[in-house]
Protein backbone atom coordinates (compact mmCIF):
# COMPACT_ATOMS: atom_id res chain seq x y z
CA UNK A 1 0.00 0.00 0.00
CA UNK A 2 1.14 3.34 -1.05
CA UNK A 3 1.99 5.36 2.78
CA UNK A 4 -0.14 8.32 0.85
CA UNK A 5 -3.91 8.83 1.70
CA UNK A 6 -5.46 7.80 -1.79
CA UNK A 7 -8.57 9.76 -1.23
CA UNK A 8 -6.33 12.92 -0.47
CA UNK A 9 -3.69 12.74 -3.23
CA UNK A 10 -1.24 15.27 -3.88
CA UNK A 11 -2.18 18.16 -6.58
CA UNK A 12 -0.86 17.64 -10.24
CA UNK A 13 2.42 18.37 -10.73
CA UNK A 14 4.29 18.28 -14.03
CA UNK A 15 7.88 18.10 -12.16
CA UNK A 16 7.37 15.14 -10.90
CA UNK A 17 5.44 12.53 -13.43
CA UNK A 18 5.44 9.82 -11.44
CA UNK A 19 3.53 11.03 -8.34
CA UNK A 20 0.74 12.75 -10.34
CA UNK A 21 -2.43 11.38 -9.48
CA UNK A 22 -4.87 13.35 -11.83
CA UNK A 23 -4.67 14.60 -15.10
CA UNK A 24 -3.88 17.97 -16.01
CA UNK A 25 -7.13 20.01 -16.46
CA UNK A 26 -9.87 17.50 -15.58
CA UNK A 27 -8.75 18.11 -11.47
CA UNK A 28 -9.04 14.72 -9.39
CA UNK A 29 -9.64 12.00 -11.41
CA UNK A 30 -10.08 9.72 -8.60
CA UNK A 31 -11.70 12.37 -5.91
CA UNK A 32 -14.63 12.84 -8.70
CA UNK A 33 -14.97 8.52 -9.54
CA UNK A 34 -15.50 8.64 -5.55
CA UNK A 35 -17.40 11.39 -5.09
CA UNK A 36 -20.62 9.51 -6.35
CA UNK A 37 -19.98 6.74 -4.17
CA UNK A 38 -22.12 5.64 -1.09
CA UNK A 39 -20.03 6.96 1.83
CA UNK A 40 -20.57 4.21 3.91
CA UNK A 41 -19.50 2.06 0.98
CA UNK A 42 -16.50 3.53 0.01
CA UNK A 43 -15.46 3.97 3.90
CA UNK A 44 -15.25 1.00 4.05
CA UNK A 45 -13.40 -0.09 0.97
CA UNK A 46 -10.93 2.58 1.86
CA UNK A 47 -10.13 1.36 5.09
CA UNK A 48 -11.15 -2.22 5.07
CA UNK A 49 -11.19 -3.48 2.10
CA UNK A 50 -7.79 -1.85 0.49
CA UNK A 51 -6.17 -4.87 -1.48
CA UNK A 52 -7.26 -7.12 -4.14
CA UNK A 53 -6.93 -10.02 -1.68
CA UNK A 54 -8.65 -8.83 0.89
CA UNK A 55 -11.63 -7.70 -1.47
CA UNK A 56 -11.44 -11.82 -2.38
CA UNK A 57 -11.66 -12.67 1.07
CA UNK A 58 -14.18 -10.81 1.70
CA UNK A 59 -16.33 -12.26 -1.02
CA UNK A 60 -15.79 -15.48 0.10
CA UNK A 61 -17.03 -15.24 3.65
CA UNK A 62 -19.97 -13.46 2.08
CA UNK A 63 -21.01 -16.24 0.05
CA UNK A 64 -19.66 -18.96 2.76
CA UNK A 65 -21.02 -17.69 5.76
CA UNK A 66 -20.35 -20.26 7.47
CA UNK A 67 -17.17 -21.54 6.95
CA UNK A 68 -14.47 -21.83 9.19
CA UNK A 69 -11.25 -23.08 7.60
CA UNK A 70 -7.58 -22.88 8.24
CA UNK A 71 -5.47 -20.54 5.85
CA UNK A 72 -4.10 -23.05 3.76
CA UNK A 73 -7.45 -24.09 3.16
CA UNK A 74 -8.85 -20.85 2.85
CA UNK A 75 -5.62 -19.37 0.57
CA UNK A 76 -6.89 -23.13 -1.79
CA UNK A 77 -10.36 -21.92 -1.83
CA UNK A 78 -9.81 -18.39 -3.16
CA UNK A 79 -7.09 -19.91 -5.46
CA UNK A 80 -4.29 -18.16 -3.94
CA UNK A 81 -0.77 -18.87 -1.76
CA UNK A 82 -0.91 -19.02 2.01
CA UNK A 83 1.62 -17.04 2.55
CA UNK A 84 0.09 -14.29 0.27
CA UNK A 85 -3.01 -13.81 1.76
CA UNK A 86 -1.81 -14.26 5.31
CA UNK A 87 -1.10 -10.21 5.80
CA UNK A 88 -4.88 -9.60 4.46
CA UNK A 89 -6.04 -12.34 7.02
CA UNK A 90 -4.81 -10.98 9.71
CA UNK A 91 -5.96 -6.97 8.51
CA UNK A 92 -9.53 -8.49 8.22
CA UNK A 93 -9.19 -9.74 11.99
CA UNK A 94 -8.16 -6.62 13.12
CA UNK A 95 -10.59 -4.87 11.48
CA UNK A 96 -13.19 -6.91 12.75
CA UNK A 97 -14.44 -8.57 9.86
CA UNK A 98 -13.18 -11.99 10.76
CA UNK A 99 -12.39 -13.82 13.52
CA UNK A 100 -9.53 -16.05 14.43
CA UNK A 101 -9.52 -18.56 16.95
CA UNK A 102 -8.25 -22.13 17.43
CA UNK A 103 -9.12 -25.45 17.62
CA UNK A 104 -7.27 -28.67 19.14
CA UNK A 105 -4.17 -27.40 17.17
CA UNK A 106 -5.20 -25.58 14.21
CA UNK A 107 -5.75 -21.59 14.00
CA UNK A 108 -8.86 -20.99 12.28
CA UNK A 109 -10.90 -17.80 10.50
CA UNK A 110 -14.74 -17.28 9.85
CA UNK A 111 -16.75 -14.26 9.66
CA UNK A 112 -17.47 -12.06 12.40
CA UNK A 113 -20.74 -12.63 14.19
CA UNK A 114 -21.31 -8.80 14.50
CA UNK A 115 -24.29 -8.65 12.95
CA UNK A 116 -23.51 -5.05 11.96
CA UNK A 117 -20.46 -5.44 10.06
CA UNK A 118 -22.21 -8.03 8.31
CA UNK A 119 -24.28 -5.52 7.20
CA UNK A 120 -21.29 -3.47 5.95
CA UNK A 121 -20.21 -6.25 4.23
CA UNK A 122 -23.19 -7.25 2.74
CA UNK A 123 -23.83 -3.63 1.67
CA UNK A 124 -20.22 -4.01 -0.08
CA UNK A 125 -21.19 -6.92 -1.95
CA UNK A 126 -24.33 -5.77 -3.31
CA UNK A 127 -22.34 -2.36 -4.53
CA UNK A 128 -19.48 -4.70 -5.79
CA UNK A 129 -22.80 -6.03 -8.32
CA UNK A 130 -22.53 -2.76 -9.98
CA UNK A 131 -19.65 -3.01 -12.97
CA UNK A 132 -19.45 1.00 -12.47
CA UNK A 133 -18.59 0.46 -9.18
CA UNK A 134 -16.14 -2.10 -9.92
CA UNK A 135 -14.24 0.19 -12.12
CA UNK A 136 -14.15 2.73 -9.49
CA UNK A 137 -13.22 0.69 -6.88
CA UNK A 138 -10.66 -1.06 -8.98
CA UNK A 139 -9.51 2.27 -10.28
CA UNK A 140 -9.23 3.24 -6.08
CA UNK A 141 -7.02 -0.53 -5.07
CA UNK A 142 -4.93 0.07 -7.75
CA UNK A 143 -3.74 3.73 -6.86
CA UNK A 144 -3.34 2.83 -3.43
CA UNK A 145 -1.16 0.32 -4.24
CA UNK A 146 1.37 2.05 -6.16
CA UNK B 1 -37.78 -48.62 15.81
CA UNK B 2 -37.55 -45.26 14.73
CA UNK B 3 -36.80 -43.89 10.97
CA UNK B 4 -35.51 -41.12 9.26
CA UNK B 5 -37.44 -41.61 6.23
CA UNK B 6 -34.99 -39.77 3.19
CA UNK B 7 -38.66 -38.78 0.77
CA UNK B 8 -37.34 -40.29 -1.99
CA UNK B 9 -39.30 -42.21 -4.01
CA UNK B 10 -38.50 -45.87 -3.75
CA UNK B 11 -35.52 -45.38 -1.50
CA UNK B 12 -37.30 -45.43 1.52
CA UNK B 13 -39.02 -48.81 0.64
CA UNK B 14 -35.65 -50.61 -0.28
CA UNK B 15 -34.40 -49.34 3.06
CA UNK B 16 -37.27 -50.75 4.52
CA UNK B 17 -38.94 -47.56 5.79
CA UNK B 18 -35.86 -45.42 6.06
CA UNK B 19 -32.68 -44.50 7.52
CA UNK B 20 -32.38 -45.88 11.43
CA UNK B 21 -32.18 -42.54 13.58
CA UNK B 22 -28.75 -40.77 14.81
CA UNK B 23 -27.16 -43.72 12.27
CA UNK B 24 -24.25 -43.00 9.53
CA UNK B 25 -25.48 -44.04 6.22
CA UNK B 26 -22.78 -44.31 3.10
CA UNK B 27 -23.40 -43.57 -0.48
CA UNK B 28 -20.60 -44.56 -2.63
CA UNK B 29 -20.36 -43.97 -6.27
CA UNK B 30 -18.82 -42.53 -9.35
CA UNK B 31 -18.53 -39.00 -10.46
CA UNK B 32 -22.37 -38.11 -11.77
CA UNK B 33 -24.33 -41.05 -10.48
CA UNK B 34 -25.87 -38.34 -8.27
CA UNK B 35 -24.81 -38.58 -4.50
CA UNK B 36 -24.67 -34.87 -3.97
CA UNK B 37 -28.24 -34.92 -5.27
CA UNK B 38 -29.39 -37.84 -3.26
CA UNK B 39 -27.90 -36.10 -0.19
CA UNK B 40 -29.49 -32.70 -0.86
CA UNK B 41 -32.36 -34.51 -1.07
CA UNK B 42 -32.65 -36.09 1.95
CA UNK B 43 -31.23 -32.88 3.32
CA UNK B 44 -34.36 -30.82 1.86
CA UNK B 45 -36.87 -33.54 2.38
CA UNK B 46 -36.36 -33.66 5.96
CA UNK B 47 -36.66 -29.99 6.39
CA UNK B 48 -39.86 -29.39 4.33
CA UNK B 49 -41.26 -33.19 4.68
CA UNK B 50 -40.28 -34.24 8.17
CA UNK B 51 -39.38 -31.27 9.69
CA UNK B 52 -35.93 -32.20 10.77
CA UNK B 53 -33.47 -29.06 10.10
CA UNK B 54 -30.05 -30.16 8.20
CA UNK B 55 -26.64 -28.98 7.58
CA UNK B 56 -24.87 -29.88 4.99
CA UNK B 57 -20.75 -30.22 5.81
CA UNK B 58 -18.99 -29.84 2.36
CA UNK B 59 -15.68 -30.41 1.50
CA UNK B 60 -15.14 -29.03 -1.83
CA UNK B 61 -17.94 -27.50 -3.18
CA UNK B 62 -18.65 -23.93 -2.74
CA UNK B 63 -21.88 -22.96 -0.51
CA UNK B 64 -23.10 -21.17 -3.65
CA UNK B 65 -22.72 -24.29 -5.95
CA UNK B 66 -25.29 -25.84 -3.22
CA UNK B 67 -27.67 -23.23 -3.53
CA UNK B 68 -27.21 -23.13 -7.36
CA UNK B 69 -27.44 -27.23 -7.77
CA UNK B 70 -30.75 -27.02 -5.29
CA UNK B 71 -32.63 -24.51 -6.81
CA UNK B 72 -32.27 -26.62 -10.38
CA UNK B 73 -34.55 -29.13 -8.73
CA UNK B 74 -36.58 -26.71 -7.55
CA UNK B 75 -35.25 -26.57 -3.86
CA UNK B 76 -34.49 -23.07 -2.31
CA UNK B 77 -31.88 -23.50 -0.09
CA UNK B 78 -31.21 -19.71 0.59
CA UNK B 79 -35.00 -19.73 1.51
CA UNK B 80 -33.85 -22.53 4.17
CA UNK B 81 -30.99 -20.76 5.79
CA UNK B 82 -32.82 -17.83 6.00
CA UNK B 83 -35.45 -19.62 7.92
CA UNK B 84 -32.83 -21.18 10.02
CA UNK B 85 -33.45 -24.61 8.95
CA UNK B 86 -30.55 -24.99 7.27
CA UNK B 87 -26.84 -24.50 7.63
CA UNK B 88 -24.19 -25.23 4.47
CA UNK B 89 -20.76 -25.29 6.07
CA UNK B 90 -17.46 -25.33 3.40
CA UNK B 91 -14.65 -26.43 5.27
CA UNK B 92 -12.13 -29.23 5.59
CA UNK B 93 -11.84 -32.58 7.06
CA UNK B 94 -9.41 -31.43 9.49
CA UNK B 95 -10.93 -28.59 10.78
CA UNK B 96 -14.43 -30.52 11.21
CA UNK B 97 -12.93 -33.05 13.27
CA UNK B 98 -10.71 -30.72 15.07
CA UNK B 99 -13.83 -28.67 15.67
CA UNK B 100 -16.69 -31.64 16.62
CA UNK B 101 -13.70 -33.00 18.45
CA UNK B 102 -13.37 -30.20 21.62
CA UNK B 103 -16.21 -28.95 23.32
CA UNK B 104 -18.08 -25.81 21.94
CA UNK B 105 -16.95 -26.29 18.70
CA UNK B 106 -18.42 -24.23 15.85
CA UNK B 107 -20.58 -26.79 14.03
CA UNK B 108 -21.83 -28.12 17.88
CA UNK B 109 -22.92 -24.75 17.97
CA UNK B 110 -24.77 -24.50 14.56
CA UNK B 111 -26.21 -27.92 15.31
CA UNK B 112 -27.90 -26.08 18.39
CA UNK B 113 -29.03 -23.39 16.82
CA UNK B 114 -31.08 -24.40 13.97
CA UNK B 115 -31.63 -27.54 16.07
CA UNK B 116 -30.72 -30.25 13.04
CA UNK B 117 -31.33 -33.71 13.12
CA UNK B 118 -30.20 -34.83 9.79
CA UNK B 119 -26.55 -33.81 8.14
CA UNK B 120 -24.98 -34.86 4.50
CA UNK B 121 -21.28 -34.61 4.52
CA UNK B 122 -20.05 -34.40 1.20
CA UNK B 123 -17.50 -36.05 0.65
CA UNK B 124 -15.55 -38.67 3.09
CA UNK B 125 -12.76 -38.96 0.21
CA UNK B 126 -11.42 -35.91 1.42
CA UNK B 127 -10.13 -37.84 4.78
CA UNK B 128 -7.80 -39.87 2.50
CA UNK B 129 -5.56 -36.80 3.21
CA UNK B 130 -5.59 -36.39 6.08
CA UNK B 131 -3.57 -39.89 6.70
CA UNK B 132 -1.48 -41.89 4.83
CA UNK B 133 -1.99 -44.79 7.45
CA UNK B 134 -5.26 -46.70 6.50
CA UNK B 135 -5.54 -47.82 10.65
CA UNK B 136 -5.57 -44.27 11.84
CA UNK B 137 -7.40 -42.77 8.47
CA UNK B 138 -9.95 -45.56 9.90
CA UNK B 139 -9.92 -44.16 13.53
CA UNK B 140 -10.20 -40.53 12.44
CA UNK B 141 -14.00 -41.91 10.53
CA UNK B 142 -14.64 -43.61 13.17
CA UNK B 143 -14.01 -40.66 15.87
CA UNK B 144 -15.79 -38.08 13.36
CA UNK B 145 -18.95 -40.31 12.66
CA UNK B 146 -19.56 -40.98 16.49
CA UNK B 147 -19.19 -37.26 17.15
CA UNK B 148 -22.09 -36.63 14.65
CA UNK B 149 -23.84 -39.68 16.40
CA UNK B 150 -23.09 -37.80 19.87
CA UNK B 151 -25.26 -34.71 17.77
CA UNK B 152 -27.94 -36.25 17.41
CA UNK B 153 -28.07 -36.32 13.81
CA UNK B 154 -28.73 -39.02 11.39
CA UNK B 155 -25.96 -38.68 8.71
CA UNK B 156 -25.64 -39.36 4.83
CA UNK B 157 -21.68 -39.78 3.91
CA UNK B 158 -20.92 -39.92 0.29
CA UNK B 159 -17.88 -41.51 -1.23
CA UNK B 160 -16.17 -40.93 -4.78
CA UNK B 161 -15.91 -44.63 -6.55
CA UNK B 162 -12.99 -44.44 -8.83
CA UNK B 163 -14.28 -46.80 -10.89
CA UNK B 164 -17.21 -45.38 -13.54
CA UNK B 165 -18.51 -48.55 -14.10
CA UNK B 166 -17.95 -52.05 -12.70
CA UNK B 167 -16.32 -53.64 -9.33
CA UNK B 168 -14.69 -51.70 -6.74
CA UNK B 169 -11.23 -51.30 -4.96
CA UNK B 170 -9.11 -51.37 -1.72
CA UNK B 171 -11.83 -53.15 0.55
CA UNK B 172 -9.77 -53.33 3.15
CA UNK B 173 -9.86 -49.69 3.65
CA UNK B 174 -13.62 -49.29 3.15
CA UNK B 175 -15.45 -46.83 5.68
CA UNK B 176 -18.45 -49.50 5.06
CA UNK B 177 -17.27 -50.69 7.67
CA UNK B 178 -17.35 -48.07 10.25
CA UNK B 179 -21.14 -47.27 8.67
CA UNK B 180 -24.55 -48.53 9.70
CA UNK B 181 -25.33 -48.26 6.29
CA UNK B 182 -24.22 -48.67 2.79
CA UNK B 183 -25.62 -47.72 -1.04
CA UNK B 184 -24.16 -48.37 -4.06
CA UNK B 185 -24.20 -46.08 -7.13
CA UNK B 186 -23.43 -47.46 -10.44
CA UNK B 187 -23.55 -46.97 -14.06
CA UNK B 188 -24.17 -49.81 -15.53
CA UNK B 189 -24.13 -50.54 -19.77
CA UNK B 190 -27.34 -52.63 -21.11
CA UNK B 191 -27.76 -52.57 -24.84
CA UNK B 192 -25.18 -49.69 -25.46
CA UNK B 193 -26.81 -47.27 -23.36
CA UNK B 194 -25.61 -46.26 -20.04
CA UNK B 195 -28.21 -46.62 -17.03
CA UNK B 196 -27.82 -46.03 -13.25
CA UNK B 197 -28.47 -48.69 -10.31
CA UNK B 198 -28.76 -48.62 -7.02
CA UNK B 199 -28.35 -51.08 -4.60
CA UNK B 200 -28.68 -51.62 -0.72
CA UNK B 201 -25.80 -53.42 0.18
CA UNK B 202 -26.13 -53.19 4.12
CA UNK B 203 -28.46 -51.41 6.91
CA UNK B 204 -27.01 -52.52 9.78
CA UNK B 205 -29.98 -53.31 12.24
CA UNK B 206 -32.63 -53.70 9.90
CA UNK B 207 -33.65 -55.55 7.14
CA UNK B 208 -33.37 -53.88 3.80
CA UNK B 209 -34.19 -54.94 -0.26
CA UNK B 210 -31.32 -56.63 -1.74
CA UNK B 211 -32.65 -56.60 -5.52
CA UNK B 212 -30.63 -54.00 -7.61
CA UNK B 213 -32.95 -51.44 -8.57
CA UNK B 214 -32.71 -48.35 -11.84
CA UNK B 215 -32.72 -44.81 -11.00
CA UNK B 216 -32.75 -41.77 -12.52
CA UNK B 217 -31.96 -38.36 -12.10
CA UNK B 218 -35.44 -36.53 -12.76
CA UNK B 219 -35.81 -32.21 -12.44
CA UNK B 220 -37.80 -33.57 -8.95
CA UNK B 221 -34.53 -35.02 -7.61
CA UNK B 222 -33.89 -39.31 -7.55
CA UNK B 223 -36.28 -41.27 -8.19
CA UNK B 224 -35.79 -45.40 -7.60
CA UNK B 225 -37.61 -47.36 -10.15
CA UNK B 226 -37.85 -51.17 -11.38
CA UNK B 227 -35.49 -53.48 -10.59
CA UNK B 228 -33.16 -55.14 -13.30
CA UNK B 229 -35.04 -57.54 -14.44
CA UNK B 230 -34.08 -60.83 -16.09
CA UNK B 231 -30.41 -59.95 -16.19
CA UNK B 232 -27.63 -60.88 -14.06
CA UNK B 233 -23.73 -59.27 -12.95
CA UNK B 234 -25.41 -55.59 -12.53
CA UNK B 235 -23.06 -54.37 -10.99
CA UNK B 236 -20.18 -55.48 -12.65
CA UNK B 237 -21.33 -52.83 -15.00
CA UNK B 238 -21.74 -55.18 -17.49
CA UNK B 239 -24.78 -57.10 -16.86
CA UNK B 240 -25.51 -60.46 -19.19
CA UNK B 241 -29.18 -61.85 -20.02
CA UNK B 242 -29.80 -64.54 -17.35
CA UNK B 243 -30.33 -66.66 -20.22
CA UNK B 244 -27.04 -66.05 -21.50
CA UNK B 245 -25.67 -67.23 -18.45
CA UNK B 246 -27.96 -70.24 -18.80
CA UNK B 247 -26.54 -70.96 -21.83
CA UNK B 248 -22.83 -70.23 -21.00
CA UNK B 249 -23.43 -72.02 -17.83
CA UNK B 250 -24.80 -75.38 -18.68
CA UNK B 251 -25.71 -75.78 -22.15
CA UNK B 252 -21.83 -74.83 -23.33
CA UNK B 253 -20.59 -77.38 -21.01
Amino acid sequence: MSDSDPSNPPEWNPASPHKRSGLPGTGDLSRRLMDDMDPEVLEFLKNTVNSFIKWDLVIFFFENPHTTDTIDNIARYIGRDALVIKSDLDDLVRSGVLEQHSTGNLTVYSLTKDAQVREKIKHFVSASDDRQFRVKAIYHLIRGTR
Amino acid sequence: MERIKTGILGLDDMLNGGYLNQSANLVEGAPGTGKSTLGMQFIYNGITQFNQPGLILTFEEFAQQYYDDAANFGWNFRALEKANKLRVIMTSPEVSYSDLGNVDGRIEAMIKEIGAQRILVDSLSHFDRLSDDPIERRGMLYGFINSLKREGLTSLLTRESNALIGELENPEEDVAFVADSFVMLRYVEIESAVRKALLVLKQRGSNHAKDIRQYEITRNGIEVQAKFEGREGIMSGSPRRMADSFVEAFVRR
